[in-house]
């Protein structure tokens, strides 16, 4: 679907020649469509002006940072964000720092562990954009998903820009409520649908209190850093129970008493990828891990301001642990693996490994709510994919799931996901199969409700969010140019 | 192999932008993140080692339609294999090798790039990658060098195209010999006999006129009864030790760049730097010194049917961890007074000096484009210099700079220790 040549000409006149390209060459390189083009705007200016031409032209656009998921409908414009790429400020008075889109995670935590602060890098990986909002390993001590965007600038599908909350009144970034419009309802989720039209130029997100050094003690080359040392009053460990409940059972008792800087629920099959460099050992280690493991279990790193509240946390945690019957992994006291996890588990930098390592593909039920609703479901969800791993259709990881408290527990998050080979037909149907009946049960036995599934049933029992969110998109783009295409990480 | 052979290994690719980063644990903030120049100069996806591979198995699917930016991507590239690096800290796949072949495949179907074919046809005219005024050998002219195609030597020093024939780097050739003089050592060179390595022709795509290279090479050590080579060009000693190994030429010749070479002299206590020589440096890793450097892993094996992407027999990826990283380093902490700050981007993740896969000659503002990125990251250490180990970085870092205006000052690893023995 080519542009014509006076829309073109019209485009390239707000990001320069170099920065717009509608040669077929290129777009393999994005996905596997024909877009209209590609266009690199360098700032919101930009960004508005684009859009007010897809408004007059009534063109199609999707935005995109540094992603790997998004769906992109033929012949759009596709906005790659990449040129926007500055930490606008790192407020470490009011702890915010004001990024673009294309910031990665790596780069923002960086400069933030100098200052002794942190950010909610999200379980897609450090090297996504870190305006990104979601969950991740960290949610522990930072929080998740909207909860971490303060003052969002938004550029409306219409092409006009909206600065939310504080930044509306008063050119301040500290809240996304007010004093000033608050419009975190429509500034909203991550996942389909309700993902914002339009696109975000630059969002404050809160940042948080960081116990460890300013930069890791890195040694070794890729794929093996380890730790020259421990990092002072830091500690990594891995504790598996003897059932589910007796995990939860600690999970809730720590967050109870907030001595742990991170608890991830990683389950064996997760650790071993993390700590692995290649498919082959990470069979091994499995295999190893599985054997002396006792059941279901979390990773916890705790991190002490200093040694007196180190020795404390770890005494709570040990008791905590130990009253559950948990039993620490050997394999992780090991201080070089204990070193690995310690940083791999806070710069996020693993998650590659964890999903598309084994097989290039997988397809995942992420839910946010309540934790013990949501284990008891995902167990269930756990033995479904057992026939599918007994056929050799997805990797095999003992039918596990994992999740971690959000906010020392306040919330939580539960996920699973099967890793498979997508260019197996088969395991692509098979996986999409269990991810489908396992929505349709998660939802039939009143465990959660998947906005991402079927909304005509959902969406009913959810106050017809669906249509209010029809209604609203369809208000705030009244040309229809911002399709909706999942998130953009 | 051919490109199609790398089907699986570029169909693994996810997307997930790592090729485009230094590997995310080794990222100290906002600067000297980025480790791909192509995508750091060029910004669209399709620049970076991702997008090549979902570029070329996409052609695989549904033919190869050249278009000029097609071309403009393909050459582009200084197929330095940082993306390599990066991606395989997290993933099992070839990234560098499926590049290399889709720049071959783009040779192979007449859609050369003008100033890469030109300097082709000088290397097949005159076995040079570099223009050749007089003969090969006349830096040595005065200096009693062996023959070692004709008298029997421990070591031949294969000098390399740029630092025979450019008159400004023939000063290390110079130095190299000083050093071996100095230490003892029975060596040779080949003089006019030396012909090119055939290393950038390969990087350049041009398949042939490598292996052409190759074997004269080859040839010439066999009939020579040569054991050991020494180069002081990095893509020399990826030729000789890598490519010459990837295509079963090399044999049990032995290959060692000067800087492994003098690191051992030194630690044989057969060469001792005692003038001390007060400049604080960094060091630059040339690419083919460092990650490129690493000894070829011959395999051969299927892929295991299943839902992991495993092979039988398993597969060994070159990663970039078996480089030569420390030699160079070591020689420089043994000369009194060098104070050596490291950059960022260092060792396997280091960022190309801009002269590789014959971007120098396709596009030399991109090339001096890469250089003064690093020239910015040298000066930020506090170093007065940069020290290499490769004629090519040194050349391309001198231009940089005299473009740029920096006070920053280039040394080849061998110009440094020469001023401290």
């Amino acid at each position: 679907m080519a542009l014509s040549k006076d829309i073109y000409k019209a485009l390239e006149d707000v990001v320069g020649e170099e920065n717009i390209c509608d040669d077929p060459a290129i777009m393999p390189a994005y996905f596997s469509i024909e877009f209209a083009a590609v266009i690199l705007p360098k700032d919101t200016a930009e960004v508005q002006a684009i859009i007010k031409l897809c408004n007059k032209y009534k063109l199609q656009f999707r935005p995109i940072c540094t992603g790997w998921t998004g769906g992109f409908p033929k012949g759009i414009i596709l906005l790659d964000l990449r040129r926007m790429n500055r930490i606008i400020e790192i407020n470490e008075k009011n702890m915010y720092a004001v990024v673009e889109p294309y910031v990665i995670s790596a780069q923002l935590q960086a400069e933030l562990f100098k200052r002794g602060l942190n950010f909610c890098i999200k379980g897609a990986g450090t090297n996504c954009s870190a305006l990104l909002r979601g969950h991740g390993h960290m949610d522990q001590t930072t929080s998740g998903d909207d909860r971490n965007h303060l003052a969002i600038e938004w550029v409306t599908p219409e092409g006009d820009i909206v600065r939310s909350g504080s930044l509306g009144s008063s050119d301040e970034w500290f809240c996304g409520d007010g004093p000033g419009p608050s419009i975190r309802s429509i500034l909203t989720s991550a996942v389909p649908p309700g993902v914002t039209p339009g696109v975000f130029t630059k969002a404050a997100v809160k940042l948080y209190h960081w116990p460890g050094p300013a930069i890791f003690p890195i040694e070794g080359l890729s794929p093996r850093y380890t730790l020259k040392e421990i990092p002072a009053n830091m500690m990594a460990r891995y504790y598996s129970f003897p059932s589910v409940e007796k995990m939860w059972q600690a999970e809730i008792k720590l967050g109870e008493a907030e001595v742990c800087f991170e608890l991830m629920g990683f389950n064996a099959a997760m650790v071993a990828c993390n700590i692995t460099t290649c498919n082959e050992e990470e069979e091994e280690v499995f295999a190893k891990l599985n054997s002396e493991v006792q059941g279901p279990g979390f990773f916890v790193i705790i991190g002490g301001n200093y040694p007196e509240d180190f020795e404390y946390k770890k005494r709570v945690l040990q008791q905590i642990v130990s009253e559950a019957g948990g039993k620490s992994l050997k394999s992780v006291e090991d201080p070089e693996i204990e070193g690995i996890l310690l940083c791999q588990c806070t710069r996020i930098s693993a998650s590659i490994r964890e999903t598309f390592r084994a097989g290039g593909a997988f397809n995942s039920i992420p839910i946010m709510g309540q934790r013990d609703l949501t284990i008891k479901w995902a167990i269930g969800a756990g033995k479904a994919k057992e026939p599918l791993i007994e056929k050799g259709l997805i990797v095999d990881d003992g039918g596990a799931f994992f999740g971690w408290g959000v906010e020392q527990g306040h919330l939580g998050k539960t996920e699973i996901f099967c890793k498979f080979d997508p260019l197996n037909a088969e395991a692509k149907a098979a996986v999409e199969g269990w991810q489908k009946e396992q929505s349709t049960r998660a939802f039939k036995e009143r465990y959660f409700a998947l906005t991402m599934g079927p909304q005509d049933e959902i969406g009913p029992a959810l106050s017809n969010y669906h249509l209010w969110w029809s209604k609203i998109t369809k208000a705030l783009d009244p040309n229809g140019v911002s399709p909706e295409g999942g998130a953009l990480v | 192999m051919a490109l199609e052979d790398y089907q699986g290994d570029m169909e693994m690719c996810c997307r997930c932008s790592a090729c485009k980063f230094i590997p995310m644990q080794k990222v100290k903030g906002l600067q000297y993140t980025n480790v791909c120049p192509s995508i750091a100069k060029y910004n669209y996806h399709a620049y970076s080692g991702g997008g090549r591979l979902n570029i070329a198995v996409a052609m695989l699917k549904d033919g190869f339609k050249y278009t000029d930016k097609l071309l403009d991507i393909v050459y582009n590239c200084q197929m330095c294999g940082a993306c390599g690096v990066s991606c395989n800290y997290a993933m099992d796949m070839e990234v560098l090798e499926p590049i290399s072949e889709f720049r071959m495949k783009c040779n192979e179907d007449g859609k050369t790039n003008p100033a890469l074919d030109k300097v082709i046809a000088g290397l097949r005219k005159q076995g040079s990658m570099v223009p050749a005024r007089g003969k090969r050998g006349d830096w040595a002219a005065g200096l009693n060098l062996k023959d070692a195609t004709k008298e029997k030597v421990d070591v031949l020093y294969h000098v390399g195209c740029l630092t025979s024939y450019d008159r400004n780097m023939q000063k290390l050739a110079k130095a190299t010999v000083k050093i071996l003089q100095k230490a003892g050592v029975n060596f040779g060179i080949a003089g006019d006999a030396e012909t090119c390595c055939g290393g950038r022709a390969y990087q350049m795509g041009y398949k042939e006129d490598f292996l052409n290279q190759a074997k004269k090479n080859m040839n010439m050590i066999k009939k020579a009864g040569v054991k050991t080579v020494v180069t002081s060009c990095a893509d020399g000693y990826q030729a000789f030790k890598v490519l010459y190994d990837k295509y079963n030429l090399k044999g049990d010749l032995e290959v060692l760049h000067i800087s492994e070479y003098i690191d051992k002299l030194i630690k044989d206590g057969k060469l001792k730097p005692r003038k001390k020589v007060a400049i604080p440096v960094t060091y630059h890793d040339p690419c083919r010194l460092g990650r490129l450097g690493e000894p070829w892993i011959h395999w051969e094996g299927k892929k295991v049917p299943g839902d992991r992407f495993v092979f039988d027999p398993p597969k060994e990826y070159r990663r970039g961890t078996k480089g030569v990283y420390e030699p160079p380093r070591d020689v420089l902490n043994s000369i009194p007074g060098i104070k050596l700050t490291e950059m960022t981007r260092i060792k396997e993740y280091s960022w190309c000096c801009g002269a590789g896969g014959g971007v120098n000659d396709s596009n030399p503002g991109f090339a001096r484009w890469t250089a003064r990125e690093r020239i910015e990251e040298a000066v930020s250490t506090g170093a007065e210099a940069i020290v290499t180990a490769c004629p090519w970085c040194e050349k391309n870092f001198t231009e940089a700079i005299k473009e740029s205006g920096s006070s920053l000052k280039v040394y080849d690893i061998v110009e440094i220790l020469e001023k401290a023995i």
